[in-house]
Protein backbone atom coordinates (compact mmCIF):
# COMPACT_ATOMS: atom_id res chain seq x y z
CA UNK A 1 0.00 0.00 0.00
CA UNK A 2 1.43 3.36 -1.01
CA UNK A 3 0.70 6.90 0.13
CA UNK A 4 0.29 9.40 -2.67
CA UNK A 5 0.56 13.19 -2.43
CA UNK A 6 0.18 15.63 -5.29
CA UNK A 7 0.74 19.32 -6.07
CA UNK A 8 -0.06 21.33 -9.21
CA UNK A 9 1.72 24.56 -10.17
CA UNK A 10 1.74 26.85 -13.19
CA UNK A 11 4.84 26.15 -15.31
CA UNK A 12 6.70 29.25 -14.08
CA UNK A 13 10.26 29.45 -12.68
CA UNK A 14 8.82 30.10 -9.19
CA UNK A 15 7.31 26.59 -9.27
CA UNK A 16 10.77 25.05 -8.91
CA UNK A 17 11.25 26.25 -5.33
CA UNK A 18 7.64 25.35 -4.45
CA UNK A 19 8.20 21.76 -5.70
CA UNK A 20 11.45 21.41 -3.73
CA UNK A 21 9.77 22.58 -0.52
CA UNK A 22 6.86 20.20 -1.18
CA UNK A 23 9.27 17.28 -1.62
CA UNK A 24 11.16 18.21 1.56
CA UNK A 25 7.97 18.50 3.62
CA UNK A 26 6.36 15.28 2.37
CA UNK A 27 9.58 13.24 2.57
CA UNK A 28 10.06 14.43 6.13
CA UNK A 29 6.57 13.12 7.02
CA UNK A 30 7.51 9.70 5.64
CA UNK A 31 11.00 9.60 7.18
CA UNK A 32 12.90 9.53 3.87
CA UNK A 33 16.70 9.80 4.31
CA UNK A 34 18.27 13.19 3.57
CA UNK A 35 20.40 11.91 0.66
CA UNK A 36 17.36 10.44 -1.07
CA UNK A 37 15.45 13.69 -0.55
CA UNK A 38 18.28 15.64 -2.20
CA UNK A 39 18.30 13.30 -5.21
CA UNK A 40 14.52 13.57 -5.58
CA UNK A 41 14.65 17.38 -5.39
CA UNK A 42 17.43 17.46 -7.98
CA UNK A 43 15.74 15.12 -10.46
CA UNK A 44 12.35 16.86 -10.17
CA UNK A 45 14.03 20.26 -10.49
CA UNK A 46 15.82 19.23 -13.68
CA UNK A 47 12.68 17.78 -15.27
CA UNK A 48 10.51 20.75 -14.29
CA UNK A 49 13.16 23.30 -15.38
CA UNK A 50 12.95 21.79 -18.86
CA UNK A 51 9.17 22.03 -18.84
CA UNK A 52 9.27 25.63 -17.58
CA UNK A 53 11.91 26.71 -20.12
CA UNK A 54 10.86 24.72 -23.18
CA UNK A 55 7.72 22.65 -22.56
CA UNK A 56 5.11 25.27 -23.33
CA UNK A 57 7.03 27.13 -26.03
CA UNK A 58 4.68 28.39 -28.72
CA UNK A 59 1.54 27.60 -26.75
CA UNK A 60 -0.31 29.11 -23.78
CA UNK A 61 1.52 28.36 -20.51
CA UNK A 62 0.07 25.37 -18.71
CA UNK A 63 0.63 23.48 -15.53
CA UNK A 64 2.90 20.84 -14.05
CA UNK A 65 1.51 18.15 -11.77
CA UNK A 66 3.95 16.53 -9.36
CA UNK A 67 2.84 13.34 -7.61
CA UNK A 68 4.93 11.47 -5.05
CA UNK A 69 4.12 7.92 -4.10
CA UNK A 70 5.72 6.52 -0.96
CA UNK A 71 6.19 2.73 -0.93
CA UNK A 72 7.97 0.78 1.81
CA UNK A 73 10.96 0.16 -0.48
CA UNK A 74 10.89 3.08 -2.92
CA UNK A 75 9.57 6.52 -3.81
CA UNK A 76 7.87 6.93 -7.18
CA UNK A 77 7.65 10.38 -8.74
CA UNK A 78 5.27 11.23 -11.54
CA UNK A 79 5.58 14.55 -13.37
CA UNK A 80 2.83 15.44 -15.83
CA UNK A 81 2.69 18.37 -18.23
CA UNK A 82 0.60 19.20 -21.26
CA UNK A 83 3.21 20.93 -23.40
CA UNK A 84 5.47 19.84 -26.24
CA UNK A 85 6.11 16.14 -26.65
CA UNK A 86 9.63 15.40 -25.54
CA UNK A 87 11.65 12.27 -25.02
CA UNK A 88 14.72 12.02 -22.77
CA UNK A 89 16.33 9.89 -25.53
CA UNK A 90 16.63 13.04 -27.65
CA UNK A 91 19.18 14.65 -25.34
CA UNK A 92 22.85 14.52 -26.36
CA UNK A 93 25.29 12.91 -23.92
CA UNK A 94 27.29 15.57 -22.06
CA UNK A 95 31.08 15.83 -22.15
CA UNK A 96 32.28 14.88 -18.67
CA UNK A 97 36.00 14.48 -19.31
CA UNK A 98 37.28 17.32 -21.48
CA UNK A 99 39.18 20.40 -20.30
CA UNK A 100 37.17 23.35 -18.99
CA UNK A 101 37.58 25.31 -22.22
CA UNK A 102 35.81 22.58 -24.22
CA UNK A 103 32.99 21.86 -21.81
CA UNK A 104 29.43 22.75 -22.63
CA UNK A 105 26.73 23.07 -20.02
CA UNK A 106 24.05 21.37 -22.13
CA UNK A 107 22.77 17.90 -21.35
CA UNK A 108 23.88 17.93 -17.72
CA UNK A 109 20.33 18.00 -16.40
CA UNK A 110 19.29 14.69 -17.94
CA UNK A 111 22.63 13.19 -17.00
CA UNK A 112 21.94 14.08 -13.35
CA UNK A 113 18.44 12.60 -13.55
CA UNK A 114 19.77 9.28 -14.91
CA UNK A 115 22.60 9.26 -12.34
CA UNK A 116 20.41 9.87 -9.29
CA UNK A 117 17.28 7.86 -10.15
CA UNK A 118 16.94 4.07 -10.39
CA UNK A 119 14.55 4.21 -13.31
CA UNK A 120 13.22 6.82 -15.73
CA UNK A 121 10.20 6.19 -17.96
CA UNK A 122 8.44 8.55 -20.32
CA UNK A 123 4.98 8.25 -21.77
CA UNK A 124 2.96 10.55 -23.97
CA UNK A 125 -0.77 10.19 -24.37
CA UNK A 126 -3.92 12.27 -24.61
CA UNK A 127 -3.53 12.74 -20.85
CA UNK A 128 -0.26 14.65 -21.33
CA UNK A 129 3.45 13.92 -21.03
CA UNK A 130 4.13 11.74 -18.03
CA UNK A 131 7.63 11.16 -16.74
CA UNK A 132 7.91 8.52 -14.03
CA UNK A 133 11.01 8.32 -11.84
CA UNK A 134 11.78 5.70 -9.24
CA UNK A 135 14.18 5.94 -6.34
CA UNK A 136 14.84 2.85 -4.23
CA UNK A 137 15.17 3.05 -0.47
CA UNK A 138 18.00 0.97 0.99
CA UNK B 1 19.47 34.15 -3.16
CA UNK B 2 21.76 36.47 -1.21
CA UNK B 3 25.02 37.56 -2.85
CA UNK B 4 27.82 39.37 -1.05
CA UNK B 5 31.11 40.57 -2.58
CA UNK B 6 34.33 41.48 -0.86
CA UNK B 7 37.81 42.22 -2.17
CA UNK B 8 41.00 40.89 -0.64
CA UNK B 9 43.87 42.50 -2.51
CA UNK B 10 43.27 41.55 -6.15
CA UNK B 11 40.98 38.64 -5.30
CA UNK B 12 37.19 38.93 -5.42
CA UNK B 13 35.33 36.73 -2.95
CA UNK B 14 31.68 36.24 -3.82
CA UNK B 15 29.51 34.66 -1.17
CA UNK B 16 26.21 33.04 -2.07
CA UNK B 17 23.49 31.96 0.34
CA UNK B 18 20.51 29.83 -0.61
CA UNK B 19 19.53 27.36 -3.32
CA UNK B 20 20.60 27.60 -6.95
CA UNK B 21 18.01 26.63 -9.55
CA UNK B 22 17.02 27.95 -12.98
CA UNK B 23 15.43 31.00 -11.37
CA UNK B 24 18.20 32.03 -8.95
CA UNK B 25 20.93 31.09 -11.44
CA UNK B 26 19.82 34.02 -13.60
CA UNK B 27 20.54 36.39 -10.71
CA UNK B 28 23.96 34.83 -10.12
CA UNK B 29 24.76 34.86 -13.83
CA UNK B 30 23.99 38.60 -14.11
CA UNK B 31 26.11 39.27 -11.01
CA UNK B 32 29.07 37.28 -12.29
CA UNK B 33 28.83 38.94 -15.72
CA UNK B 34 29.09 42.31 -13.97
CA UNK B 35 32.17 41.26 -12.00
CA UNK B 36 33.91 39.86 -15.07
CA UNK B 37 33.03 42.94 -17.14
CA UNK B 38 34.51 45.03 -14.32
CA UNK B 39 37.80 43.20 -14.80
CA UNK B 40 37.66 40.61 -12.00
CA UNK B 41 39.90 37.68 -12.82
CA UNK B 42 40.79 35.97 -9.54
CA UNK B 43 37.47 34.88 -8.10
CA UNK B 44 36.63 32.75 -5.08
CA UNK B 45 33.00 31.63 -5.02
CA UNK B 46 32.11 30.97 -1.40
CA UNK B 47 29.57 28.13 -1.53
CA UNK B 48 29.51 27.42 2.22
CA UNK B 49 25.92 28.74 2.47
CA UNK B 50 24.69 27.07 -0.72
CA UNK B 51 22.57 24.08 0.28
CA UNK B 52 21.45 23.04 -3.19
CA UNK B 53 22.29 23.40 -6.86
CA UNK B 54 20.81 22.03 -10.05
CA UNK B 55 22.58 21.95 -13.41
CA UNK B 56 21.61 25.62 -13.77
CA UNK B 57 24.21 26.44 -11.10
CA UNK B 58 26.82 24.34 -12.88
CA UNK B 59 26.23 26.30 -16.06
CA UNK B 60 26.86 29.60 -14.26
CA UNK B 61 30.03 28.26 -12.59
CA UNK B 62 31.31 26.92 -15.92
CA UNK B 63 30.74 30.19 -17.79
CA UNK B 64 32.19 32.32 -14.97
CA UNK B 65 35.28 30.09 -14.71
CA UNK B 66 35.86 30.31 -18.46
CA UNK B 67 35.49 34.11 -18.32
CA UNK B 68 37.82 34.41 -15.29
CA UNK B 69 40.47 32.40 -17.13
CA UNK B 70 39.85 34.56 -20.18
CA UNK B 71 40.73 37.55 -17.97
CA UNK B 72 43.98 35.80 -16.99
CA UNK B 73 42.78 34.44 -13.63
CA UNK B 74 40.64 31.57 -12.41
CA UNK B 75 37.57 30.75 -10.35
CA UNK B 76 37.86 28.57 -7.25
CA UNK B 77 34.99 27.15 -5.22
CA UNK B 78 35.24 27.27 -1.42
CA UNK B 79 33.35 25.49 1.33
CA UNK B 80 31.19 23.36 -0.95
CA UNK B 81 28.64 21.33 1.03
CA UNK B 82 28.58 17.55 0.66
CA UNK B 83 25.41 17.25 -1.45
CA UNK B 84 26.43 20.09 -3.75
CA UNK B 85 29.84 18.47 -4.17
CA UNK B 86 28.05 15.30 -5.26
CA UNK B 87 26.38 17.25 -8.10
CA UNK B 88 29.77 18.65 -9.13
CA UNK B 89 31.33 15.22 -8.99
CA UNK B 90 28.56 13.44 -10.97
CA UNK B 91 29.04 15.93 -13.81
CA UNK B 92 32.83 15.83 -13.90
CA UNK B 93 33.17 19.38 -12.58
CA UNK B 94 35.57 18.41 -9.80
CA UNK B 95 38.20 17.70 -12.48
CA UNK B 96 37.97 21.17 -14.08
CA UNK B 97 37.20 23.48 -11.13
CA UNK B 98 39.38 23.59 -8.02
CA UNK B 99 37.58 23.09 -4.72
CA UNK B 100 38.93 24.27 -1.36
CA UNK B 101 37.58 23.60 2.12
CA UNK B 102 37.29 27.30 2.93
CA UNK B 103 37.81 30.79 1.52
CA UNK B 104 41.20 31.30 3.19
CA UNK B 105 42.74 28.21 1.61
CA UNK B 106 41.31 29.18 -1.80
CA UNK B 107 42.80 32.67 -1.50
CA UNK B 108 46.21 31.33 -0.53
CA UNK B 109 46.26 29.17 -3.69
CA UNK B 110 46.12 32.13 -6.06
Amino acid sequence: MANTVEITCAAEPEALGIFRTFIEDECSRFGIPEEVVFDLKLAVDEVCSNVVMHGYKGMPPGSIILALQFWPDRVTVQITDFGQVFSPDQTPAPDLDGPLEDRRAGGLGWHLIFQTMDSVAYEHSGAGNVLTLQKKLD
Amino acid sequence: MEIKDRKINDITVVGFAGSIDSLTAQQISAHMDGLIAGGASKIVADFSQVDYTSSAGLRVVLLAAKAARGNGGDLFLAGVQKQVEKVLSLTGFTSIIKLFPDVDSAISNF
